[in-house]
């Protein structure tokens, strides 16, 4: 393997990631503190419902900048997804994860200057952004504004139905923190990913095994 | 829908029997009611009828049932009704303005919808179904004989009809409403006979529920108005904890959108969304997926924790060679 040094996190995406990570934080122990309100290791409600409603709001903000971002920088080709051996990609992929990793095999997939995601990174990246995170916002902001929302859709309460959609989206984004932050350290070192992250800059030195 | 609360009449047409005996009792000595603010006039064309209407003892005993028929319009919170502004025989016949009343003017049947079938400023109360609602309720079927001639106006008082303005404190608005069922259905307090005795801390909902909250149909109706006009019998009532105490329940999320109104009219869009002090706790509560949730956040740790302690021993093995 050749050592490679890639530039493919300019500095206005590290700092959305940076502070989205920070605010999926703030807002992972805000909303837990609010939903199960009385645990006494959590925030206090009073202090909760503001810090929560604050950060959504920051992070629908940083959100929007994701999407315009991705739209008028050419970062959005990195999720483009390719059909063409989506599969096969895909299957090498969890082999990879599930078997090579632990036998000393090379990673199936090369971080190049056209695409820094490999498959299962790309998909659930697409996953979380363009449809989770949607979800979790417009739920959030119903939420906010309920009376403007009707009493019922589809013969089931709209506020029940917000309520469900923001708490099972909300699992489903820390699930996807949780992964995400372990799955970052398969690079070429444990450091090789978050380090990117932070400098901008892709290194490989070539020498290390998985 | 809520309003101030009217006091309850019935019977506001006059038979034969009747006028007969209004001038024996028609009683001059009260003047108008004290408490009627200073500077609300009635409209002009009012001031003939309130002559009579405004004096607080206005009343005759009706000869069928022998109770005391108010006569007695209260200018004050007349003027602070929907009604306020209208002149008195734009709802009542016009021969109301001779006196002695003619006997044709008394035969006059007012309800809400005779005015409001397909009134266009008021789409947010579908009158028409509030009285296909009302058809189908207890007081509308009931053969008791203290259901007779019960309609609109016994509990909604045309005279001081308001419609509820966000923002008034709730344990008032429950107080008010509950009081216009208890003019009449004082019973259902008395100690001696307590019909709500099965209800789980009874004394808790009665200060912080309608009566219409159990009293309607849970679900049906038009689901665009809040709640419905069809009483139901007592037998029919919601007697389920759980139609209000689970998690998809109507009487929160009707809370939940009150206190949300409350706080953007008092405090704007943008204090509204970070300060929304209408959640309530518990508004997102389900058993059901905090646990399937958990258990798979759970899990996928120890999965990924098993992965990084594989990870490692294969480097190790690595090294080793």
């Amino acid at each position: 393997m050749t050592a490679i040094a890639l530039y493919l996190y300019p500095r206005w995406l590290r700092l959305w990631h940076w502070l989205s990570a920070l605010l999926f934080l703030v807002l992972i122990v805000s909303g837990a503190s609010m939903h199960f309100a009385g645990t006494p290791w959590l925030l206090g409600f009073k202090v909760a419902v503001p810090v929560h409603n604050t950060a959504g709001i920051l992070l629908t903000l940083g959100w929007i900048g994701f999407v315009v971002g991705n739209l008028v920088s050419d970062n959005g080709r990195h999720y483009r997804v390719r059909l063409r051996g989506l599969v096969g990609r895909l299957i090498a992929q969890v082999r990879y994860y599930g078997y090579g990793i632990f036998h000393g095999a090379p990673h199936p997939f090369a971080v190049s200057d056209a695409m820094k995601f490999n498959v299962l990174q790309q998909l659930s990246y697409l996953g979380a952004m363009y449809l989770l995170m949607p979800l979790l916002i417009l739920s959030g902001w119903a939420f906010l504004f309920a009376a403007y929302l009707p009493e019922t859709l589809f013969g089931i309460g709209a506020l029940w139905i917000v309520a469900m959609t923001h708490l099972t989206v909300a699992y489903g984004l820390a699930l996807f923190v949780l992964v995400h932050v372990y799955v970052i350290t398969t690079g070429e070192t444990p450091l090789t990913n978050p380090r990117a992250m932070l400098t901008g800059w892709h290194r490989e030195s070539g020498t290390h095994a998985p | 829908m809520n309003e101030k609360p009217p006091t309850p009449r019935r019977g506001r047409r006059l038979t034969t029997a009747q006028s007969s005996v209004l001038a024996a009792l028609l009683v001059t000595v009260g003047a108008i009611d004290a408490s009627q603010p200073p500077g609300v006039d009635p409209p002009a064309d009012n001031r003939a009828c309130l002559r009579c209407h405004a004096m607080a003892t206005l009343a005759y005993r009706d000869g069928t049932t022998g109770g005391l028929v108010e006569l007695f319009i209260d200018p004050g919170r007349w003027a602070g009704s929907v009604h306020g502004e209208l002149a008195c025989i734009k709802c009542h016949a016009p021969d109301f303005r001779y006196y002695p009343h003619p006997q044709s003017a008394t035969s006059e049947q007012l309800d809400c919808v005779g005015c409001h079938r397909q009134d266009q400023e008021r789409t947010d109360y579908p009158f028409q179904t509030i009285a296909e609602q009302y058809a189908e309720s207890i007081h509308a079927t009931s053969e008791k004989p203290r259901a007779r001639g019960f309609g609109c106006h016994s509990c909604h008082d045309p005279h001081g009809f308001r419609v509820s303005k966000v923002g008034r404190p709730l344990a008032e608005i429950v107080r008010d409403d509950n009081r216009v069922c208890l003019s009449c259905h004082a019973e259902v307090r008395d100690p001696l006979r307590d019909l709500h005795q099965w209800l789980p801390n009874r004394d808790a909902h009665w200060a912080a529920v309608r009566c219409i909250e159990c009293h309607t149909p849970i679900a049906g109706g038009d689901e665009a108005q809040r709640v419905s006009h069809r009483i139901l019998p007592a037998k029919e009532s919601n007697l389920t904890c759980v139609n209000c105490h689970s998690g998809n329940q109507r009487l929160l999320s009707r809370l939940y959108a009150y206190r949300s109104k409350e706080d953007l009219a008092r405090d704007g869009l943008l204090a509204k969304a970070v300060f929304n002090e209408a959640y309530v706790v518990g508004m997102s509560r389900s058993v059901l997926i905090d646990r399937l949730s958990l258990i798979l956040i759970g899990l996928t740790a120890l999965g990924l924790i098993a992965h990084g302690f594989g990870r490692y021993r294969a480097y190790q093995r690595s090294r080793g060679n």
